[in-house]
């Protein structure tokens, strides 16, 4: 049931030769290495490439109005959403606050060797140089306490409540092959309770090391 | 097909063919679903200038020559329309078969070139920019897929001269995948 | 006469019914006829409906009685409550107030109203209904694999959503994506139906503005849909490969922006609101214009309106992010059109109110669903703009405020919205009529409670407490006596308004099986679908599609006796 469109005979040939050579253009554009000149012709080129497979091959030219509005309207949405989310998702810094893992993203990538593959998270705080302590306070702490006694803020509303690593009978049970374990997959992994969740997927096993050093420094001497 | 046609589906108050206006629809939604994602690649790339060394990584000319294979796909796809709209529905189901030929080799020549990225370790994990540059021309790739299944059917009835309208509705999502090719190619390729 | 010649074809065709498929309960399964499709919507999405209430029940128990041993379920472990709550919104909005108030009464409304005998594409209507039934099987399976249901919030943000060492549910948060996007599948192949079948498939003599508003909102509500779910989709599939694969799409220290889930989220996650919002003021109107016997006050206004508010509710997205750190510049702007979107939606009420003035008002069971629908949701939508307004936001966000206020939304657009289509269109459906003593019953053992309910959560909010918590004893400020009787106040009403929907099924059941014959139109309306036999068989018409000659609304014109003019009588 295809209705003859009459009054309109696009030569389809022309419109592909067309489309090849504004190819070809796009793709030696870059070639001469001046960079507005390469955007121009790369999106602009795209942009002339797209109108013509649409109003020619899809025949949008001769469609009703309103599938043009609607179209339009679909591609009016994308610039809006693009508009909208751009001032959160372009910048890593404003008037107060810095988005400090990106902006070490950015860094390490810049300086990095340039081939084009990932340098680990890991890797970075290593060489950033991990401190357990303050990693400690930072992550810890909220339920261990910063003197590792178990009177954490948050965890005087747990039940049961954290360990606490200054008292004796905590070291009765434990060895360091232990301590690391829980840091690593969490305390429900050797029968303890699940509230204290498993880092493993946050640190390495270097520095799980050193933050089951750091908890080792809190035992009470003999 | 032992389902009758309802009367629904021959009617139409806005002057546009019930199928025709579906596909319509059916572009627009894949407008924002494309958009959506290449519009989040855009803006991270805008954000992380050091994406530059990932992207020198990808090959361009094999970019390139996989934008000419659609190019010419579109076309013979729209040569398939024209005959079919003069009711030549072998010379229609002819062309699509050409352009589903075209859409295997864009695949196989986007196998070839994922298959040397990834053995050079530019995997989908390795730098967020590989992760949307696979994401976004794998969810491309699927709809090349579907729409080479697609057309295989309408070619089938084409040849047998019957549902020839049908010609036009898989030319028009066709031109829309290459479209987005279109689109993804300096955004991935070029632009980087 | 075309007409003529499409009438005869089809009677001919209604004669031989052979190329209908298999018969018995396989029909049932493998039927394209929209009635059924409409039916299998409405069935799935009522039953997922009791499981989304029966989770409210048991975490609204143990945040009134913290470490009870719920009776059906037992005791509510931290992790369990939060795959609780996470899942009761994430399926009383995907898996009931959509299917229920888009697929079902859009499949089932749609071709009757306007005079067609099918949707246009049945085969991608039954696959529709196929995908949407994958859908649900799979979110329930989330909630039994190891591990246990996804409870990282029905907003699913991450870093918890994507990995699993801190949601701590690495299969349940995977299949509860993959069944969400499997649900968007199902929506947007229906909705293509929708949209194509109204714009193309209306009787002859169907002007644009002769079609009833109801069938214009939620086939506005589709649109809405499909142009805001794709940028989810794309984060969608982000999420997915950072939950399974080991991306880093979210993730800053990867390149990644957790911000970015939250817009692509929001970006849909508003125009949602309207797209279930739309089909229930359009049913309102409907049921309000027939039983006050009175035309719509501005059928071109309300459509218009409604396009403005579909259009603005793209503008306003990121009100839910207010505090999430979101530019403060952008949180001006969404400040203010989020103001302005309550103005056109305020103009919706006057004019229902205006249809309603003058009127010869019948308080029906259907009625008084509508008119509550109006009530409850001025409530939801006034406390809205403490909301929306950045500065008040700024306190009130996830707090039970925020709670309150889109159950005073949500709980009339998904359960008043559909009581009053069920109890309007039932007859139609079943070719029965309900019990109005055990309709009226209901009704207030619903709406009572409901109230009895949220009040106290809009008082608690205030006081500062917050969301998703497990246990409000950790909070000494608000685990005083006095808190914890509003959160058992709460929860009773909650037990009392559950009690009450047994006597809805007991009616829907007695009805169905022993309630007075409905015939063709007992409440007297002009549209088309009363014209047909009821229940409508298949083809809807046997004996010949009708043609309109007027607008839905023509109630109480002068020059006729009758005080409906139903559309397809003709001069």
């Amino acid at each position: 049931m295809s209705e003859h469109q009459d009054g309109h005979h696009v030569n389809y040939r022309n419109v592909y030769l067309i489309l090849v050579v504004l190819f070809l253009v796009s793709v030696a554009g870059p070639e001469l290495g001046i960079r507005w000149l390469t955007l121009v012709t790369a999106f602009g080129i795209a942009i002339v490439k797209a109108n013509l497979v649409i109003q020619n091959f899809m025949h949008l030219k001769w469609e009703k109005r309103l599938m043009k509005w609607m179209l339009t309207t679909s591609l009016i949405l994308m610039f809006l959403m693009v508009a909208g989310v751009s001032p959160d998702v372009l910048n890593h810094e404003g008037r107060n606050w810095e988005n400090l893992a990106a902006q070490a993203a950015v860094e390490r990538g810049v300086e990095g060797e340039g081939e084009g593959g990932e340098v680990a998270a890991e890797e970075v705080v290593a060489e950033a140089g991990f401190n357990a302590a303050q990693t400690f306070n930072l992550v810890c702490a909220t339920c261990h306490g910063t003197s590792g006694a178990g009177d954490g803020p948050a965890g005087v509303l747990l039940d049961p409540r954290p360990a606490s690593f200054t008292d004796p009978a905590f070291w009765e049970t434990r060895d360091m092959d232990r301590i690391r374990a829980v840091i690593r997959d969490g305390a429900a992994s050797v029968g303890g309770s699940s509230l204290m969740v498993a880092w493993g997927a946050s640190f390495s096993e270097e520095e799980i090391g050193a933050l089951a050093d750091h908890v080792a420094s809190f035992r009470p001497p003999e | 097909m032992a389902h009758a046609r309802p009367i629904a589906t021959t009617r139409s108050a806005t002057g546009i063919p019930t199928g025709r206006l579906a596909v319509w629809w059916v572009l627009a939604s894949e407008v924002v679903i494309f958009g959506g994602l290449l519009g989040s690649y855009l803006m991270h790339r805008l954000g992380h200038p050091e994406w530059a060394d990932a992207a020198a990584h990808t090959q361009t000319w094999i970019g390139a020559v996989n934008t000419f294979v659609l190019l010419t796909s579109s076309f013979t796809a729209v040569l398939g329309h024209q005959a079919a709209e003069k009711g030549d529905g072998k010379t229609a189901a002819k062309y699509l078969v050409l352009t589903m030929g075209g859409a295997a080799t864009f695949l196989i020549i986007k196998s070839y070139e994922w298959t040397n990225e990834i053995l050079h370790g530019y995997t989908i994990t390795a730098n967020t920019f590989w992760s949307f540059y696979y994401t976004a021309a794998g969810l491309h790739a699927l709809h090349v897929i579907a729409g080479a299944i697609i057309m295989g059917f309408v070619a089938f009835d084409a040849y047998r001269g019957r549902e020839l309208h049908r010609v036009e509705l898989i030319g028009i999502y066709w031109h829309f995948v290459d479209v987005v090719w279109i689109f993804l190619f300096p955004l991935l390729y070029i632009a980087k | 006469m075309a007409d003529t010649a499409v009438e005869v074809h089809h009677g001919h065709h209604a004669h031989g019914d052979h190329d209908h498929g298999p018969s018995g309960i396989l029909k049932y399964i493998w039927s394209t006829d929209h009635k059924i499709i409409a039916m299998q919507y409405l069935f799935t999405g009522m039953f997922m409906g009791v499981i989304g209430a029966f989770m409210a029940y048991v975490f609204r128990m143990q945040l009134a009685f913290p470490g009870i041993s719920v009776p059906g379920y037992g005791q509510v472990s931290p992790g369990e409550y939060n795959a609780l709550i996470t899942n009761h919104g994430t399926i009383m909005i995907f898996w009931v107030a959509m299917p229920v108030l888009i697929a079902a009464f859009g499949n089932f409304l749609i071709p009757l109203m306007i005079g067609a005998d099918d949707m246009v594409f049945p085969r991608i209507n039954r696959l529709s209904y196929q995908v949407f039934l994958l859908s649900a099987i799979v979110l329930l399976v989330s909630l039994f694999v190891e591990g246990g249901g996804f409870g990282g919030a029905w907003t699913a943000y991450p870093p918890l959503s994507a990995v699993g060492e801190y949601n701590q549910t690495d299969l349940g948060s995977t299949l509860w994506l993959v069944a969400v996007a499997l649900e968007f599948v199902a929506f947007l192949l229906g909705g293509i139906n929708f949209i194509t079948t109204l714009m193309n498939s209306r009787a002859p003599g169907m002007r644009a503005y002769d079609i009833p508003l109801v069938l214009w909102l939620i086939v506005i509500a589709s649109i809405l849909f499909m142009l805001s779910v794709g940028p989810l989709i794309a984060g969608a599939i982000m999420l997915l490969f950072d939950q399974t694969i080991g991306t880093g799409f979210y993730d800053p220290a990867r390149g990644g922006d957790p911000i970015l889930w939250q817009h692509l989220f929001w970006f849909f996650g508003h125009p949602e609101v309207y797209v279930v919002l739309l089909p229930a003021i359009g049913i309102t109107i409907d049921v309000i214009a027939t039983f006050a016997r009175k035309k719509v006050f501005g059928y071109k206004l309300m459509l218009y309106t409604t396009v403005a508010t579909g259009v603005l509710s793209f503008f306003v997205w990121a009100h839910h992010q207010f505090i999430a750190g979101i530019d403060p510049r952008m949180a001006n702007v969404f400040t203010v059109t989020t103001l302005l979107i309550s103005v056109p939606i305020a103009e919706l009420c006057f004019v229902i109110i205006a249809t309603l003035y003058g009127g010869s008002i019948r308080l029906t069971t259907p009625m008084l669903w509508a008119l509550a629908f109006m009530a409850e949701f001025l409530i939801g939508g006034v406390t809205g703009i403490f909301l929306g307004a950045s500065g008040s936001d700024i306190y009130f966000h996830d707090t039970y405020f925020v709670l309150a206020h889109f159950h005073y939304t949500f709980f009339p657009i998904a359960i008043i919205g559909t009581f009053a289509a069920f109890t309007y269109w039932f007859p139609k459906m079943f070719g029965k009529m309900m019990n109005e003593t055990l309709g009226k019953i209901h009704f207030w053992g619903t709406i009572i409670p409901f109230n009895v309910i949220f009040i106290p959560l809009f008082v608690l909010g205030m006081g500062g407490q917050h969301r998703r918590i497990y246990n409000f004893e950790h909070f000494p400020e608000i685990a005083t006596a006095a808190h914890f009787q509003l959160r058992q106040i709460a929860t009773i009403a909650l037990l009392v308004m559950l009690a009450f929907q047994l006597v809805f099924f007991y009616n829907c059941i007695m009805s169905w099986l022993k309630g007075p014959k409905a015939g063709k139109n007992p409440w007297k309306a002009n549209t088309l679908e009363w014209t047909a036999e009821s229940p409508p068989p298949h083809g809807n018409w046997p004996e010949g599609l009708p043609s309109v000659y007027r607008g839905p609304y023509e109630y109480g014109h002068p020059d006729r006796e009758e005080d409906y003019w139903p559309q397809h009588l003709p001069g």
